[in-house]
């Protein structure tokens, strides 16, 4: 009779450590390149595609070229996302031209922000506030001379029951005078994943 | 008492296996070249991917004015090796530039074949650069 009780409260006691008490799910901070969870565009192949296309316009004889011994004032454009995922682009180009500044082979402007600029100098010219020749005008600011543009691709293939994922991310850089492409690199990608035999 | 010892061997046997598994070996083989010098330092601390990966060359040169670096790594396995590198660069007095903008890239190793990998410093200042490989398995 005592066997049998314990016998129910060993199952039961393992039973509630089998399935859980906790309702809080675990927590940890992971490294930013860690092992690839789905077959989707991941942070990590991301970071891997900024830094290999900083490299790569970085060591460019084409870029030396036509950057000869001057900084030349870059504007990075949003890469275009032709993909069914919601990719945050613009912070990917921030990531770049974070990479490419600290080079410092180049300057850059951010056409981007140029709507607050124009506020910030209104403000300075009109609401009396700013000591008038100190006041930034309108009209001083640096010319873009190149401007870096790309799109982020993708090919999706599923068979049975592997999915497979291309993506291609390309990227040039546009000198703004001649119109030459000074610079083209492309980075690709590519995931599989395959699902279980069972589950959901 | 026979049977009982039995158990007792093969509960402590489960014991040990599942702690073998749950370890994931973390260290890995470390390539330093010290672009001043030209003096080249191999660490193998992976007893494991020492048996796999071999470094074979290390070339360096300067593009655009950047330090770039060219290391070789040779697998001695007949089989497809899945492996992490990542090269990250120091300045004169030792200091890592930008650690976190130089990430883990993936390499695959075909059986008995040579890749070279080749990394840029991001910055003029870099002067020493380090490769660390290791094996995908050590990825969280």
């Amino acid at each position: 009779m005592n066997g049998n009780v314990f016998a129910m409260t060993g199952v039961a006691m393992a039973a509630m450590m089998i399935t859980g008490c906790a309702t809080a799910p675990t927590v940890r901070e992971v490294a930013l390149d860690r092992a690839p969870i789905t077959s989707k565009l991941e942070p990590q192949d991301v970071r891997r595609t900024v830094e290999k296309m900083a490299e790569s316009l970085l060591s460019a004889p084409g870029v030396r070229e036509a950057v000869g011994g001057t900084r030349p004032v870059l504007d990075v454009e949003p890469l275009k996302n032709r993909t069914t995922q919601h990719v945050d682009m613009v912070s990917v180009t921030d990531s770049l031209r974070m990479q490419l500044l600290r080079s410092g082979m180049f300057r850059f402007v951010d056409k981007a922000t140029s709507g607050t600029d124009i506020e910030f100098m209104d403000a300075q010219a009109n609401l009396g506030l700013t000591d008038q020749k100190k006041a930034i005008r309108p009209g001083q600011q640096s010319a873009a001379q190149m401007y870096l543009t790309g799109a982020l691709s993708e090919i999706k293939n599923q068979a049975g029951r592997t999915v497979d994922q291309y993506y291609k991310f390309s990227m040039t850089l546009k000198d703004l005078r001649t119109g030459e492409l000074v610079w083209a690199d492309e980075q690709e990608i590519r995931k599989e994943s395959v699902k279980p035999r069972m589950g959901f | 008492m026979k049977k009982r010892n039995r158990m007792l061997w093969t509960a402590a046997l489960a014991v040990g296996l599942t702690g073998l598994v749950g370890c994931v070996e973390t260290a890995g083989t470390v390539v330093t070249t010290d672009h001043q010098t030209g003096s080249t330092l191999v660490l193998e601390d992976s007893t494991r991917l020492k048996g796999q990966v071999q470094v074979q060359k290390v070339n360096y040169d300067e593009v655009n004015g950047l330090k770039r670096v060219h290391i070789t790594l040779a697998s001695t396995r007949h089989r497809r090796l899945r492996l992490h590198y990542r090269i990250s660069w120091f300045d004169a007095n030792g200091m890592e530039i930008d650690p976190d903008t130089k990430t883990y890239r993936t390499l695959i190793l075909e059986g008995r074949d040579s890749v070279t990998v080749t990394g840029v410093a991001n910055s003029a200042a870099g002067v020493t650069s380090k490769l660390r490989v290791r094996d995908l398995e050590a990825a969280d």
